[in-house]
């Protein structure tokens, strides 16, 4: 169990970026950055996370186009090696179609070169064709995560395996290396939108649970966290409001509120996703959604502990729908100079003490250590 | 009647019905439905409630739920009363050898096993008997996909119908409707719902998932 750290107000949350990588023409311009100018803004992006005091930044892994990031190890490898405190994670690493082998291989790679730096969050994926591109099927989308999850856990926690399963070649005598810096793997979020098996699975584990919280109303999120909070405590990994939980975000600032509603308007209704469809209104009505002032995105924000609990870790997606990189930025001064500071002070005022901080590699290894030296295990 | 039986639970009855005109064709044929159902339970005791569920009321609402995923809190509520619903009445017009495209809209947003076991009386209007077929060929299939137990009789009004154009040789459309509603109500009082479980109350323990993975 991690406690939170002494000598300052309240447990310690995490706040940062996600993106997807998505390349998508401006609609205000029709223009289109190339696959090479997309890397290079999500990599700029990142650094200037760092620069400005974030927290976390978080690749998602696609391997279709309109997105670029099918290699996360790649780049946040090279973010690490220009950054010196930023979390790299990801938004999500499929564990459904990777080998768990060479996911285990990867992130620890990673996890050396980055001096700890690093947590993983896996999905499932949703696009039906990538499955079979991997040489799987969608259809057993959950018992590929659950199996090869069982794996994974295991060749980071124990250096000669043996194992056996459905989905992968046998292994016999099989070390994974490198072995997880100083012996503690990186922390995982499992992340889903609305399949109670996987908060069922990071609950049972006693992992992190990361609920999308973007796309869909408040509803599903909550009735996910809630499942995986009861279920962490049912199996003995402490009070369900210890549990480690993990929020999307999404947001569009202006500091007049009505200047963030003209500007995004386009971007929103010629969204990939949700364009097209309900308006702008309607949306951030429905969804998480906030564009507007920073004050407004503080406030919306601030009302997420009211229906999760209290939580860990706050990721926005800022850069997607084909908003040019300078727009991006602006957000990012906006999100790290007006909002982040005001939200980590009013969180962490509002949070018991009992509630765990957000996960780093040294906490761990602290809770770790202090774990083997206790002879008698508490909860 | 002498020998009705105590009554007991109440049952619901939910019709959904794509017509667009004011007044409608459809909703006309829908209200009859309804109403012979209703009568029907009435006739064994039942008492029973029916709600009318306008598919052009949410017609923007369900492509914005096929955008996005997620249905507006206007269409969920309708969504939920389906899904809640002992029985069903659906009813659409014919367009181009079809149920039209709002019609077949809302049974895309719902969850896949929604409407399983649920008693399902279909009907259809068209401007001509030629189009009947559309409730064999497309109605009844889709129903059977989703699951639903879909009554024998399903009620096909031509224009004609409504006047005395009908074909003389076979039953007429207040027959067609009074044998159906029958048909919907047996089913209803036979049926015996039992809720599903409820994958959020009582999720399937993890040790059974990895368990049902190594088998």
């Amino acid at each position: 169990m991690l406690t939170h750290t002494e000598g300052h107000m309240g447990p310690t949350m995490q706040f940062g970026i996600f993106t997807v990588g998505d390349v998508t023409p401006d609609p205000t311009t029709g223009r289109r950055p190339t696959e090479g100018e997309r890397i290079a803004s999500m990599v700029t992006l990142a650094l200037k996370a760092e620069e400005l005091g974030l927290d976390v930044f978080a690749s998602g892994e696609h391997h279709n186009p309109p997105f670029v990031p099918s290699s996360p190890t790649t780049m946040l490898g090279y973010i690490a090696a220009r950054t010196e405190r930023l979390i790299l994670s990801t938004a999500t690493t499929l564990i459904t179609t990777n080998d768990p082998v060479k996911i285990a291989e990867d992130y620890a790679m990673l996890q050396h070169l980055a001096a700890g730096r690093v947590d993983i969050m896996l999905g499932r994926g949703n696009t039906g064709p990538v499955y079979p591109w991997f040489g799987q099927d969608i259809r057993n989308g959950i018992a590929l995560a659950v199996e090869n999850y069982a794996l994974l856990h295991r060749l980071w926690r124990e250096d000669v395996v043996d194992w056996e399963g459905r989905f992968r070649t046998p292994l016999t005598g099989f070390t994974s290396t490198p072995r997880p810096l100083d012996g503690v793997p990186p922390f995982v979020w499992h992340g889903s939108i609305r399949s109670p098996e996987i908060p069922e699975q990071a609950a049972y584990y006693g992992d992190g649970f990361f609920a999308n919280h973007i796309f869909w109303p408040k509803e599903h999120t909550q009735r996910m966290v809630a499942l995986y909070r009861r279920r962490f405590e049912h199996y003995g990994h402490g009070r369900a409001d210890q549990a480690i939980v993990g929020l999307g975000g999404q947001v569009f600032m202006r500091h007049n509120s009505q200047d963030a509603v003209r500007e995004f308007r386009p971007y929103f209704d010629n969204a990939p996703v949700y364009g097209h469809g309900p308006s702008l209104e309607d949306f951030t009505d429905q969804t998480p959604l906030t564009v507007g002032s920073p004050q407004q995105v503080i406030d919306r924000t601030l009302t997420f502990r009211e229906y999760v609990g209290d939580y860990q870790r706050q990721l926005f997606l800022v850069d997607h729908a084909g908003l040019p990189l300078n727009t991006v930025l602006e957000q990012l001064d906006l999100l790290a100079g007006e909002v982040v500071p005001v939200l980590r002070r009013e969180f962490a005022a509002l949070t018991p003490a009992h509630v765990p901080d957000a996960p780093t590699h040294a906490g761990l290894v602290a809770a770790r250590d202090a774990a083997a030296a206790s002879p008698v295990s508490v909860a | 009647m002498a020998n009705a039986p105590t009554p007991i639970r109440r049952r619901t009855i939910v019709v959904v019905h794509a017509g667009l005109g004011q007044p409608s064709a459809t909703r006309l044929l829908a209200d009859r439905l309804a109403a012979a159902t209703v009568g029907e339970l009435a006739a064994k005791g039942i008492d029973a409630g029916v709600t009318m569920i306008e598919l052009r009321d949410h017609a923007q609402d369900l492509v914005s739920n096929l955008l996005t995923g997620f249905p507006s809190p206007v269409l969920q509520a309708s969504i939920e009363d389906v899904v809640g619903a002992d029985g069903l009445i659906a009813v659409t017009p014919v367009y181009s050898a079809s149920y039209s495209g709002l019609f077949k809209l809302f049974f895309d947003v719902l969850e896949r096993d929604a409407l399983a076991g649920v008693p399902v009386l279909v009907a259809a209007t068209a401007g001509t008997a030629r189009h009947s077929l559309a409730l064999d060929h497309a109605l009844r299939p889709l129903f059977v996909y989703l699951g639903a137990a879909v009554v024998p009789t399903a009620v096909f009004a031509a224009a004609e119908d409504w006047g005395t154009g009908g074909d003389p040789m076979e039953p007429s459309l207040a027959d067609r409707i009074a044998r159906a509603g029958r048909e919907l109500a047996t089913a209803l009082v036979t049926r015996d719902a039992k809720p599903g479980p409820d994958p959020f109350a009582d999720p399937v323990p993890f040790e059974q998932l990895l368990a049902r993975d190594q088998g």
